[in-house]
């Protein structure tokens, strides 16, 4: 109990470093997910949510030029739960001022993914967990980082009848 | 139990320091791309050896009495877009004067689609394919895009990263360009050498003899 406030404290330490180098890395991050509850041979509608730090965009799922990385959402379900559908949000279209006469698809503060997860009716009652990774490739107003992937991971409950 | 309160306090006064130093050099960026020339002017450049589109292996020491502008690049990169056609006039214009321009594709795709962009954009300079160790070389190039100046004895005269306008960039190229070539040039482990004692004077503090 006596190390909590430490452990505490070593987290700002490592997240003040961080920000001393001075080399800020683009971060975006997920809203945390509850359980999930899915009956067996049913479905059900999961919204995920994402917040881009306020200094970067991302690529949209539909970036306006091939050469442009997309953002996407990469799931891998066990086999009780079964990943219907995804709907991303249209892209912003925003110029910037290394391009002002071109305008990209973006997205930029905060962002959901609309998702569809099914379940077998076969499928044995139980809490599943759901593993993926959120791709994008950030910008700031005068440059690029290299593509990332955070991970998004959740639960879901299949329930029988 | 009074050692735990101070040592806690240092800890809280050493946080906010760097916060502090960490909120400055965030806002020093935000008015524009880092200039980051404390490191890296008057450094050798870390020689390196690349491929080119067509599997051509290229040392930057092959250029050895030019003046080089390197610039790391990757097709995902809207704003190192922008600087292409510049890079294609520049070298242009300063070819006679011995400007070399240097692309170096930070892209994980296929040499062929890195062509075909690089041929979209009309470039005209030797494009070399990247990789992890020359990005580690030159400082772990995340920001794209970055570019280096070198001048003809393979010392770096600049760095830019972010997007600058075209008249800052020439003015570079300029330095680079009207420098002189002298015959005794650094070797590369000479140079990594003097990356190493430039970084380890930065964090030593002084002695108390060279303090006196």
């Amino acid at each position: 109990m006596k190390r909590a406030p430490l452990f505490g404290l070593s987290v700002l330490v490592l997240a003040a470093l961080a920000v001393a180098q001075g080399d800020k890395q683009p971060t975006v991050i997920m809203a945390p997910v509850g359980n999930v509850p899915v009956r067996a041979g049913g479905s059900t509608d999961l919204e995920l949510d994402f917040r881009i730090d306020s200094d970067f965009h991302i690529n949209s799922n539909k970036p306006k030029a091939d050469y442009l990385i997309p953002t996407v959402l990469k799931l891998s379900p066990p086999e009780q739960v079964l990943l219907a559908d995804v709907k991303y949000p249209p892209g912003q279209e925003m110029s910037f001022a290394f391009s002002p006469n071109e305008k990209l698809s973006v997205y930029s503060g905060d962002f959901a993914i609309n998702t569809v997860l099914k379940s077998p009716a076969g499928a044995a009652a139980g809490t599943y967990p759901v593993k993926g990774a959120l791709r994008f490739q950030a910008c700031d107003h005068s440059a690029c980082y290299p593509p990332r992937s955070i991970p998004v991971q959740f639960k879901v409950t299949v329930v029988r009848k | 139990m009074k050692r735990n309160a101070v040592v806690f306090v240092a800890l809280v006064v050493v946080v906010m320091a760097l916060l502090a130093t960490g909120r400055y050099l965030d806002r020093t960026r935000k008015h524009g791309p880092i200039r980051l020339v404390g490191n890296v002017r008057g450094v050798p450049a870390p020689d390196f050896d690349l491929l080119t589109l067509d599997g051509h292996k290229v040392r930057l020491s092959d250029y050895r009495g030019k003046a080089v502008l390197l610039n790391f690049w990757a097709t995902w990169c809207p704003p190192c877009k922008v600087e292409m056609p510049w890079f294609v006039d520049l070298q242009n214009q300063y070819r006679e004067d011995g400007l070399v321009v240097l692309g170096v594709a930070m892209d994980d795709s296929e040499a062929s689609k890195i062509a075909e962009f690089a041929h979209e954009m009309g470039v005209n300079y030797q494009v070399l394919l990247g990789t992890d160790k020359v990005s580690d070389d030159y400082g772990d190039v995340q920001y794209l895009p970055t570019t280096f100046y070198i001048d003809r004895n393979g010392m770096i005269v600049d760095k830019m990263a972010g997007l600058l306008s075209r008249q800052e960039i020439e003015n570079d190229v300029k330095k680079v360009v009207n420098s002189t070539y002298k015959v005794n040039p650094t070797s590369s482990s000479q140079a990594h050498a003097q990356v190493r004692h430039r970084a380890e004077a930065e964090i030593k503090p002084p002695s108390k003899a060279a303090a006196q």
